[in-house]
């Protein structure tokens, strides 16, 4: 794998990303949607600090798998879809190349739309007379945008064998499913029979644990910076996932036979 | 050069569809030598795109083998050496056409200083320089074409793969990409192109193939096989068998 060949092709999905609008549409209806919540003041709590940074925050996550689904899911179907792709793989690019390009451009893309949803509420935030610790701050977005790199490897992975709006709905499902009901897991598996209880571990074990990547609570409650080291270990869980996941994907497109639509 | 340009040797694909087995190529033999201009002819559907795509690597051949160059077509150190330009090429709508070019030379390794001189020289040769530095998304259906045949030339391939590469275009159009065609093989490249225009293949191609239902069935110069039919479209169409399609 030649890195300056990836870097090519993931400079071609920034540029797309940043030239096509619907990245900036995303940004200004979630700035409207944090103004809008806060401005409800429900049981008075619109002008409490931690309340604004919990809204913007679930904002801010629910915005940057948005944008990683989107931009993940569209790139194989649409260069298969264009015919774009015969002309680049005609070239010596290995399959294995274009799936990283394509990966390490839509999670750079997303995370840097993510950035910019982080910098609006940081502004909301200090318009409202609170304030984000420095470290915390900057080891959340960290986190989030290792969370952004799965969702992307997730994405991509689906879009190696389905059309865009399928991998999307696929991703969608799989990225909240690992969000929201993995976790609640050891919860259930407590009162569950024997069949069930092992289809649930393994559930648990084989599903990716996004709420490993998530310091939204700490950021809310205001604890202060988690352990570097623990920092650590989840980034390292998180580049272990994204490598088997790209290695999934490069398993199911390596063979895949393209042709042409119309060919036939 | 090591080896032919080309070399087919009992090249087969086959399909699973709903409606059975179809043979896209059935046992295709062609030797295509390096530094001419080879005509690959068949009517819609004859299997010629199939065959240039077993070339690129795209599809694995159900059996035979392939070669560019001596080295086998499922390898990427073939696409090394080759150009290709689709039939109907479309390019990166919301990139430059200088950028386009540029990551053609980027994906091909090339130095910045080669690529930049290399963008520059090829822009003017297709008359795009003005429109070099404007989405491509503005560009007509011609220049559309130009810049995808200016990208599949980055690399200064030594190996050209064009699929219909004059389809839909007007006659300048096509005047400027058999210009460029002719320069390519004053220079020694070797051209492996499909057409429609049978008497542009007939002025241009050294040696042509016609494909018909995935076996070619007949091979050698546009000149010798012509003979009593007296033109090259009357041959083609008496040998692929669409000669009663149309009537006397």
């Amino acid at each position: 794998m030649k890195i300056r060949r990836i870097i090519t092709i993931a400079k071609t999905v920034w540029l797309e990303a940043l030239r096509r609008k619907d990245v900036y549409v995303l940004l200004i209806l979630l700035g409207i949607m944090i103004v809008a919540v806060m401005s409800l003041d429900i049981f008075g709590l619109g002008g409490v600090v931690g309340y604004v940074k919990d809204v913007g925050l679930l904002a801010a996550w629910f915005f940057g798998m948005v944008v990683a689904i989107t931009i993940s899911t569209r790139q194989l179907p649409d260069e298969e879809k264009a015919n774009t792709i015969f002309p680049l793989l005609a070239k010596p690019v290995t399959r294995a190349e274009l799936l990283t390009g394509k990966w390490a451009g839509a999670t750079v893309s997303a995370t840097i739309a993510m950035l910019a949803c982080y910098l609006l509420l940081a502004v909301l935030v200090k318009l409202k007379g609170g304030a984000f610790e420095g470290f915390t701050f900057l080891q959340c977005y960290l986190l989030h945008a290792w969370a952004i790199g799965v969702i992307c490897a997730i994405g991509i992975l689906f879009s190696t064998r389905l059309n865009k709006d399928a991998a999307a709905t696929l991703s969608y499902v799989t990225a909240g499913a690992a969000f929201l009901l993995i976790p609640q897991i050891p919860r259930i598996v407590v009162n569950a029979q024997c069949v069930q209880r092992s289809g649930l571990l393994v559930l648990y074990y084989i599903m990716p644990h996004l709420e490993l990547f998530d310091m939204r609570r700490r950021m809310v409650h205001d604890w202060g910076p988690a352990s570097w080291s623990s920092l650590l270990y989840v980034m390292i869980y998180g580049l272990v996932l994204i490598g088997l996941l790209l290695v999934l994907s490069w398993l199911a497109y390596r063979r895949k036979v393209l042709s042409r639509a119309d060919l036939f | 050069m090591k080896g032919n340009g080309i070399e087919m040797r009992g090249l087969t694909v086959t399909y699973a569809s709903r409606m059975g087995t179809v043979n896209a190529l059935s046992g295709i033999n062609l030797t295509v030598p390096s530094g001419s201009v080879f005509g690959f002819l068949g009517p819609n559907g004859a299997g010629k795109t199939t065959a240039m795509h077993v070339l690129l690597g795209f599809i694995t051949p159900t059996s035979g083998h392939a070669s560019i160059f001596g080295e086998d077509v499922q390898g990427s150190i073939a696409r090394q050496r080759i150009g290709y330009l689709p039939e109907h090429p479309i390019a990166y709508r919301f990139l430059t056409g200088r950028e386009y070019l540029q990551m053609a030379g980027s994906l091909f390794l090339l130095e910045p200083t080669q690529i930049k001189s290399r963008a520059k020289l090829l822009l003017g040769q297709l008359d795009l320089i003005d429109a070099a530095d404007r989405r491509i998304s503005t560009y007509s259906r011609g220049m559309m074409q130009r810049i995808c045949l200016a990208h599949t030339l980055m690399s200064d391939p030594d190996l050209l793969i064009l699929d219909e590469p004059t389809g839909g275009l007007d006659p300048s159009g096509r005047m400027k990409i058999r210009m460029m065609i002719n320069d390519l093989r004053t220079r020694g490249k070797t051209i492996f192109f499909s057409s429609h225009e049978l008497s542009e293949v007939e002025l241009m191609c050294d040696s042509v193939a016609i494909l018909a239902d995935g076996e070619i069935v007949a091979e050698g110069k546009p000149a010798a096989l012509v003979g009593e039919d007296k033109s090259l479209e009357r041959y083609f169409l008496r040998v692929t068998g669409t000669e009663k399609e149309i009537g006397p």
